[in-house]
């Protein structure tokens, strides 16, 4: 089973929020939509879930159109489920009678189950998957944040949908419980084999959970590709500053050779798309910069060090260079300090160097 | 197997759309909303403004320039203004004093106390006159207290002025209590320790960061009461009549009963200026809180702030001393006044008896006036819980244009005085439609659609709160497991939203049981109501049936609450707060 979304296109009154998404999910996938508040990419989920429709475009689940600009299948005879943001807990059911109401009226629970009496059977296993078996008699309100966040999974895979849509699940949660509800949805992913549409502003998540991230900002898609693809061979300045939060140099491409604007400081290619060359931009992530003493005889790009915050197994530094700030990550070792005018270069010198230390 | 599934149910989904496209197409539901909104709500304020220019000779000013020429309109206006200004001044001090002392200090029993507070709002107004008089008035209770402790005093005689506007501030200042209360408890105590921090004692921080800072919710409070005392017709009926002082709501009751010539039209006239009036008070209202910065967003925080300590219990004797002195010595005096034998006898036990009782329960016009009332007040709550339900979800969910302003359509007859409502209700239900009279006017039917006009709204609000404190997020998460019907409403949104719609209905009932403005205009004889009842009792002097019937009505009032109460809270022990 797939999900394509062909030509969407959304419009809130006079606001794009979103425009000409063509995108497919594959069956069994982990699709990460990543982007800053205000991309679209709730938008999106809410029209793959049925919440929306669009104002142009047609969605088709499982080889059905459930969605174009006349008419939407609404998300109760969609075979989807959700985890919304907030949970949605329903503060007078106990944890149990979630997953009962998930199994009683989902349109798409496997009908053996009911007609076997097995019901109680997959309640009892989904509230195993997810830790939660000796909490079925809690209240909502008598739950933690991370036991809430469990409820709200168990709830939406109980059905075994074929499409699970996440909405930014692990936002209300503190950043430890982050880090291990991560393990969580992934097991989850590993157990149902369902298709997850999970929607994020956090780069670390996505990176870390998604078999593909696509990349929005302003309505659009910026880039799709593996975690990898996104990280190391961002195509555009967004994707490169958003995901690897890489500093952007401006200057000009010859083939191989970037020359930096102004002071004519040439840096060698080390994999750079096509798209950033031809926009005349040379990124490069904080850890991917070297920091040295400047040696007078050489041309060198110079920076001052404003900042310096120790991280324990590095330092941040921030640097102004004629006036623009950017930010490097070095190891222990070189420590320089605040007001020390220091030399910036790449840690590497060609594409093949570089696929080394990557 | 599922992909199988998925089919049939879809096919099943195109058929029933395509027949629901043309019976019950969404636009069809829209339109006949707007349409018995503008029926109901908004045609009958238009044809009172319009009866107060078209006469006999028709249209014109002639009835303008009669009313406004006639020296009694402006002996009424004055005293309108006098009452309604000098009870809102005494509801605003009680009212904000009272908000302060239980938002922020440490006295006892804050919940009984909060009970006190709400009691002259909910036993009727012109019960609460009643009270006062057998209490304070000559001959009261009072009186005879201290003639027993030989000490002579005249009763406060309570039919004048200054006893209309005293009852009406006490009757009133609830209102600028509940609209204050929150907001001292919203003001986070940091503002006022930064005050103190930079060296403000107590009490400029007081006046210069926590008065202005609960302005609006004062204000607001204020000019509720403002328009309370405008719409009030009890107490002027009881306390003003007798001693021939009439204000505008009394002055239009008494032109339409007066029944003169051109009787409808001057009191349409007298309408559209007390209309006029409260809705320059509406509009200023607006015109304040618009510009003051909400703080709506803040924590309620309930913890105290000041520690009186040893003035405590000063502070707590005077609360409870003007309990007593208002609420509970007037309404035991009135419940005394109700089982003596002859009016002005003294208290003792050999004076009291059951005769009075006896009489109300075994006369069928006053029985035939409980069953009116309670009728009419349970149709009224059932098409309530109903309507105000059904509108107030689309006007949560699907706001827009249209549902905005039909709530502000479904609003005006509340906003509105009772006596404006009423005559606007004569007008347009009497002749529909011009040329034929259906005989609605002159039988209940018309009390049936004055109450559902004017207390729909009462539930639409409490309706729309309900709906509001339901996340959208938790309606959305049963729709995505595969309910939108049935399943959704019965599962989980009426038991969320059940507590909510409750009380709204049962201030509904309760309002409408009670109601006296508008059904003294429009009753007839075989629908007098409750308040007409009493009303014409005390007015033809039968004092001991009145107060016997209205101590009837406050036990039936109050045992009302406890029954609202103990539902809500059997309903609350299944339901656990989730903190979200």
């Amino acid at each position: 089973m797939s999900t394509t979304l062909s030509n969407i296109n959304k419009q809130f009154g006079k606001f794009q929020a979103l425009q000409d998404i063509d995108l497919t999910i594959n069956e069994g996938e982990f699709l990460a939509i990543l982007g800053p508040s205000g991309c679209g990419k709730t938008t999106l989920l809410r029209l793959l879930a049925g919440f929306e429709s669009p104002t142009n475009g047609t969605i088709e689940i499982d080889q059905k159109e459930v969605a174009n600009a006349r008419k939407v299948t609404p998300p109760e005879q969609r075979n989807v489920s959700m985890v919304f943001q907030s949970f949605a807990l329903w503060p007078h059911l106990n944890v149990r009678e979630h997953i009962q109401f998930a199994m009683d009226h989902h349109r798409f629970v496997d009908l053996s189950w009911k007609e076997k009496g097995k019901i109680a059977e997959r309640i009892e296993d989904v509230l195993h998957t997810v830790g939660l078996g000796d909490f079925e008699k809690r209240m909502p309100g008598e739950l933690s944040g991370g036991q809430k966040q469990r409820v709200s999974l168990a709830r939406a895979i109980a059905p075994e949908p074929k499409l699970l849509l996440m909405d930014e699940p692990l936002s209300n949660l503190d950043a430890e419980l982050r880090m291990e509800m991560r393990h969580e949805i992934q097991k989850l992913h590993r157990l149902t084999k369902a298709s997850i549409l999970y929607v994020t502003h956090d780069q670390g998540e996505a990176l870390a959970m998604a078999d593909r991230i696509v990349v929005m900002n302003g309505g659009e898609i910026e880039q799709i590709g593996t975690p990898e693809e996104i990280y190391y061979h961002p195509v555009t300045p967004f994707v490169a500053t958003f995901v690897g939060k890489a500093n952007l140099f401006k200057g000009t491409w010859d083939e191989c050779l970037f020359q930096h604007q102004g002071t004519g400081v040439t840096w060698e290619d080390y994999g750079i798309s096509q798209q950033l060359k031809e926009k005349n931009l040379f990124p490069i992530r904080p850890e991917q910069i070297h920091l040295s003493k400047p040696v007078p005889s050489e041309n060198q790009i110079l920076g001052k060090v404003i900042t310096r915050q120790f991280q324990g197994k590095e330092y941040h530094y921030s640097i102004e260079i004629d006036g623009t700030v950017i930010v490097a990550h070095l190891p222990l070792q070189e420590k320089f300090e605040i007001g020390e005018t220091i030399a910036i270069t790449p840690q590497f010198q060609t594409a093949k160097q570089a696929e080394m230390i990557l | 197997m599922n992909k199988d599934k998925n089919y049939e149910s879809n096919q099943g989904e195109m058929r029933s759309r395509a027949i629901s496209s043309v019976f019950f197409h969404p636009m069809l539901y829209k339109m006949i909303a707007i349409m018995l909104v503008g029926i109901f709500f908004v045609i009958p304020i238009l044809r009172l403004v319009l009866m107060s220019f078209i006469g006999d000779d028709g249209f014109g000013l002639q009835f303008y320039q009669d009313i406004l020429t006639d020296n009694r309109t402006w002996q009424v206006l004055q005293n309108t203004l006098f009452v309604v200004f000098g009870s809102t001044i005494i509801s605003l001090l009680l009212g904000t004093a009272f908000a302060w002392i239980v938002a922020y200090t440490d006295i006892r029993l804050k919940s009984i106390v909060q009970l006190f507070i709400f009691l002259p709002f909910i036993i009727p107004s012109y019960i609460t006159s009643l009270a006062w008089v057998q209490f304070f008035g000559p001959a009261g209770l009072l009186e005879n207290i201290f003639d027993s402790l030989s000490i002579p005093i005249t009763g406060w005689n309570l039919y004048s002025m200054s006893g209309i506007i005293f009852v009406m501030g006490i009757s009133h200042f609830p209102l600028v209590y509940l609209f204050t209360v929150n907001v001292f408890r919203q003001i986070p105590r940091e503002m006022e320790l930064a005050a103190r921090v930079s060296g403000a004692g107590r009490w400029m921080s007081f006046s210069k960061i926590v008065f202005p800072m609960a302005l609006p919710g004062i204000v607001g409070g204020s000019f509720i009461a403002f328009l309370g005392g405008l719409d009030n017709f009890g107490i002027p009926a009881f306390l003003g009549t007798p001693a021939n002082i009439s204000v505008l709501s009394t002055y239009i009751y008494q032109k339409v009963i007066g029944f003169g010539t051109s009787a409808f039209n001057e009191a349409a006239v007298l309408s559209v200026i007390l209309g006029v009036i409260a809705i320059i008070g509406i509009s200023l209202q607006w015109l304040v809180l618009r510009k003051s910065k909400r703080i709506e967003t803040m924590k309620v925080d309930h913890q105290p702030r000041y520690y009186l300590g040893k003035k405590k219990g000063i502070v707590e004797s005077v609360i409870w001393l003007f309990f007593i002195m208002t609420s509970i010595f007037p309404l035991l005096s009135m419940v005394m006044t109700s089982f003596l034998k002859a009016y002005g006898l003294d208290f003792v036990w050999e004076n009291f008896s059951l005769e009075n009782y006896a009489y109300i329960l075994t006369r069928d016009s006053t029985l035939d006036a409980i069953m009116t009332s309670v009728k009419l007040a349970g149709v009224t709550t059932i098409i309530g819980i109903v309507a105000g339900t059904v509108f107030a979800y689309f006007r949560v969910r699907k706001a827009n244009t249209a549902t905005k302003l039909m709530e502000n359509a479904i609003t005006i007859p509340y906003a509105l005085p009772g006596t404006v409502l009423a005559l606007a209700m004569i007008f347009t239900w009497m002749e529909p439609i011009p040329g034929w009279n259906p005989g609605i006017y002159g039988s209940a039917a018309i009390l049936y659609i004055a109450y559902i006009t004017r207390f729909l709204v009462l539930q639409v609000r409490s309706g729309i709160t309900a709906f509001q404190q339901v996340d959208i997020e938790v309606e959305e998460a049963a729709r995505i497991n595969g309910t939108n019907g049935f399943g959704k409403w019965k599962k989980i949104m009426v038991p969320l939203i059940a507590p909510g719609i409750l009380s709204g209905a049962m201030l509904v009932f309760l309002s409408a049981l009670t109601e006296l403005t508008v059904s003294s205009l429009l009753y007839s004889s075989e629908s007098e109501t409750i308040g007409v009842s009493i009303l014409s009792f005390q007015q033809s002097g039968y004092t001991l049936y009145s107060t016997a019937f209205s101590s009837l009505i406050v036990v039936l009032i109050i045992a009302g609450y406890f029954i609202l109460f103990a539902g809500q809270k059997a309903i609350r022990k299944r339901k656990v707060r989730s903190e979200k």
